[in-house]
């Protein structure tokens, strides 16, 4: 809002059997020099579909601002998809607008590396999920973090093996 | 402690492995050559249980016990390891916690506690060190972004953390400079010991210069036609495999055998 101002945005989303997630936020810049991250993850499992949609929005009189946006895909089993469509509005010449977008994949391979090793399906996968929103479950209080952890490993029981 | 007994495997239905036998003992070392496409690499993925991989015939015994009746992560835990000819990338995962996740599911099957997170650094620098492996690759996410000669050094330095008492390595030679070679063949002599066996798969004879295999075994169509000491290694790289068909040829038939 004002000028110098900072906005950060961390989200991890999960969808499993036929559900479907919209989500995204939208980043409006009005003062100088400011700067905003916005850092999403999306899961998808079974035949979920996820989809990021922000918007970035830098007024005419946001000048030297900075945006910085990371969306992160994984999908479990080839059923499920993942989308992103970040909408960027730059009104201005001076702001620097970056976004970056992953798409990743459990694998089969993956899983039997793991079993090579002694690493249960389960145990693989929930260490993957875990490595992968690593990002967004750092930022979050302890006690939240560890509910958040069990959370995604309760939504995700079943889906393997 | 490993026994193959007319083994025959399939992948897609396709018939690769026809008949094979391997007497394993206890600390010995064995090579197997072959040319591409002989069944080297699907021998390492029956014995690790690859889905996929189908058994028709045979029998694997491990140490007295039923091998093709365990799982892959089961057969891990009973001390099989295979190093893979290619790794694979775990993105997002570092590879110092992947060693933790591996070695303590290792350790609660064979029932011992599970190693704490500084046990844990200890042990795995300890390696690190001796393997030769630099701390910065711990760090990073397991086999992403690392070169051949790092990723085959990370297997070797997994197999030193692990501990197996069967080690299978896939061509853990193969697209090393001579240097990475000398370091991966130092590693694997490291980790010899009168209680470990290793089955050593390989191309050429230049890891067996590094590493002196006990017994060297050619692999041809799915089955071993000529075993040996090193000098059949040092032979065969001299004469081509052609040398060896023709052996077996001689052998099966008494007359000189046409070749393909």
């Amino acid at each position: 809002m004002g000028d110098n101002s900072v906005g950060e945005f961390y989200s991890v989303a999960l969808t499993n059997n036929f559900q479907q997630a919209d989500t995204g936020t939208k980043m409006i810049h009005l003062g100088k020099n400011t700067r905003s991250t916005v850092i999403s993850k999306g899961i998808s499992a079974g035949h979920g579909k996820n989809t990021y949609r922000g918007l970035i929005k830098i007024q005419k009189n946001a000048t030297e601002s900075r945006n910085y946006s990371q969306c992160d895909s994984l999908l479990l089993g080839d059923k499920c998809s993942a989308h992103t469509f970040p909408y960027l509005e730059i009104k201005n010449h001076t702001s620097k607008v970056e976004h970056e977008a992953t798409t990743s994949k459990i694998g089969e391979d993956q899983l039997f590396y793991c079993a090579q090793r002694g690493i249960s399906a389960e145990d693989a996968v929930s260490m993957i999920i875990n490595g992968f929103c690593k990002d967004v479950i750092l930022k979050l209080p302890m006690e939240f973090a560890v509910e958040a952890q069990k959370l995604l490993g309760v939504s995700l029981e079943g889906t393997v093996g | 402690m490993l026994t193959i007994r007319n083994l025959h495997a399939t992948v897609d239905g396709k018939e690769i492995i026809k008949g094979l036998n391997l007497e394993v003992r206890a600390g010995e070392v064995h090579a197997i050559m072959g040319p591409n496409g002989s069944g080297k690499s699907t021998l390492a993925f029956v014995l690790a249980g690859k889905p996929g991989y189908e058994v028709t015939a045979g029998e694997i015994i491990y140490e007295g016990k039923d091998l093709l009746a365990m799982s892959p992560e089961q057969r891990s835990c009973e001390g099989i390891f295979v190093a893979f000819q290619y790794p694979i990338e775990i993105p997002g995962v570092a590879n110092l916690y992947f060693l933790k996740a591996a070695i303590n599911s290792i350790r609660k099957y064979r029932g011992f506690d599970e190693l704490d997170a500084m046990e844990l650094l200890d042990l795995v620098r300890q390696k690190a060190k001796a393997m030769n492996v630099e701390k910065g690759l711990l760090e990073r996410s397991v086999n992403q972004g690392f070169s051949g000669g790092e990723k085959k050094r990370n297997e070797i330095l997994q197999m030193a953390v692990l501990e197996p008492r069967l080690a299978i390595l896939d061509e853990t030679d193969s697209g090393l400079d001579i240097d990475a070679l000398r370091s991966v063949a130092n590693g694997i002599n490291t980790l010899r010991s009168p209680n470990r066996s290793m089955i050593l798969i390989t191309h050429y004879q230049r890891l067996l210069g590094h590493v002196v295999p006990d017994q060297v075994h050619v692999l041809s169509q799915g089955r071993i036609i000529e075993s040996g000491g090193r000098e059949l290694a040092e032979e065969l790289e001299k004469k081509g495999y052609a040398w060896a068909y023709e052996q077996r040829d001689r052998s099966v038939s008494g007359a000189a055998g046409v070749l393909q």
